[in-house]
């Protein structure tokens, strides 16, 4: 009763009809549910409508150190993308199948373990089995080159037993991890640029695969793909601050100057409008580069 | 189905948010734990969770621009998430032209989810904001993960 009173002086009229058909501490409880709720609401609704997303925004406002996050894709990012774009020749795009020497020039190890983990992608879309596992066994001895080995060699064998039981997208997915896992435990190694090296050598293997790919049956939706300016700025902006000693080596200076090329290639066009002869340009300069990171590791 | 990456790729997560993040790492490392939970069951319904992710800490009103090259032809989702209670964070996705580029976003809570399918191949920025914080300093963790559209 003393319920059913309060319900009808209360402070939400809306509870006030419960007390004709409940007893008095079930109508006290689903007042308070009732008041709860609508307050809840209440906040959700002052939430939405005042924090609703600026249209637009300056990016100016951002200043440099704001902005020092940078997402790199993962491989198979890109090869979702290319799933859907017909069926290419994987085979044909499948690298030299040869055994890697651990060699001692760091830098060099670094980039060509990337281009074999992004081999390691052309042979998943290529469902070339024995190709991966070999892929498998190349990462490792790179990675223990560059004393990464501990860290991939779970990955490794995941590749290998994943390659063997034909799951395409789980050796997708191991794959990428290994390029992460790599990075990772050269950053705990304080060996940032190395990390960069790797990374940047599985984008010019990818961008190289993807080039091929595209010019072959050229469209416009495929060469899209190849708009990444925001990367090849990162890219070049890490080869930049790299070490004087790194920055040295013949072969990184040569990527440098390549690199400095493919730039302006992607640049110069809107993202739908990249010309099949910036796709071949763009192509014959990460031919070129993988060649010599390949070079010169024989 | 794809394994959820958290399962595998807290460790490598983490120890890129303390090697990028030396200023509150401990409540970067419990934001982490969070937007990993949050993203979970969005790896069982098909989505790929990155095993790398991103974070530091910002005061109340402050923002930070982390850069993505996203591809036409995939959707891509960002978890964003803190540790602190009560506080409010968002996340929104602006195109190279800093127009508001996200099919989705919400905010509830400690977390907030910005989903987009881009138009177009290129560069995108995911806006990181504490919108209120009962915290000088909020720590924030941002992963992302990726599906064909």
């Amino acid at each position: 009763m003393i319920s059913c009173t309060r319900a009808a002086l209360g402070t939400c009229s809306t509870t006030s009809f419960l007390c004709f058909i409940l007893p008095g501490s079930q109508v006290k409880f689903l007042e308070t549910v009732i008041l709860r709720l609508l307050l809840v609401l209440f906040l959700c609704l002052g939430t939405a409508l005042g924090q609703k997303p600026d249209k637009t925004i300056d990016l100016g406002q951002f200043p440099a150190e704001t902005v020092d996050n940078v997402v790199i894709p993962v491989p198979s990012e890109i090869f979702t993308v290319l799933d859907k774009l017909g069926n290419p020749n994987w085979r044909g795009e499948l690298g030299p199948e040869e055994n890697y020497p651990a060699s001692p020039n760091r830098a060099q190890v670094a980039l060509l373990l990337g281009t074999v983990i992004a081999d390691g992608f052309v042979a998943v879309e290529a469902e070339d089995s024995e190709r991966v596992k070999k892929i498998g066994r190349n990462v490792l001895t790179l990675a223990e080159a560059i004393n990464v080995r501990k860290s991939v060699v779970a990955r490794s064998n995941s590749i290998i037993e994943k390659a063997d039981a034909r799951e395409w997208n789980a050796v997708r997915r191991e794959l990428d991890g290994a390029l992460q896992d790599v990075s990772q435990a050269m950053l705990e190694l304080n060996d940032a640029q190395l990390a960069q090296l790797v990374s940047l050598g599985g984008w010019l293997r990818g961008t190289e695969v993807l080039t091929s790919i595209v010019k072959d049956t050229y469209s416009r939706d495929r060469a899209e793909l190849l708009y990444q300016p925001m990367l090849v700025d990162y890219f070049n902006r890490q080869l930049d601050q790299m070490s004087p000693r790194l920055r040295r080596q013949q072969l990184v200076g040569e990527i440098r100057k390549s690199l400095g090329r493919i730039g302006p290639l992607v640049k110069k066009s809107r993202p739908s409008e990249i010309s099949e002869e910036t796709v071949t340009e763009i192509n014959a300069l990460a031919t070129q580069m993988v060649e010599l990171i390949r070079a010169k590791a024989g | 189905m794809n394994r959820p990456a958290s399962r595998f790729g807290w460790p490598a997560a983490l120890l890129a948010l303390l090697l990028a993040a030396p200023t509150g790492r401990a409540f970067v490392d419990d934001a982490l734990s969070f937007a990993y939970e949050a993203a979970n069951p969005y790896a069982e319904r098909g989505w790929i969770i990155r095993e790398d992710a991103w974070g530091g800490d910002l005061g109340q009103g402050d923002k930070k621009a982390v850069t993505a090259q996203l591809f036409r032809g995939n959707s891509y989702m960002f978890f964003l998430a803190t540790d602190i209670d009560g506080a409010a964070l968002r996340v929104n996705i602006y195109d190279a032209e800093g127009n508001l580029a996200e099919s989705k976003s919400w905010q509830r809570g400690r977390f907030a989810y910005a989903e987009i399918k881009p138009r177009s191949t290129g560069t995108y920025y995911a806006i990181v904001e504490v919108i209120s914080s009962p915290k000088e300093r909020t720590g924030w963790a941002l992963v992302y993960g990726f599906q064909r559209k």
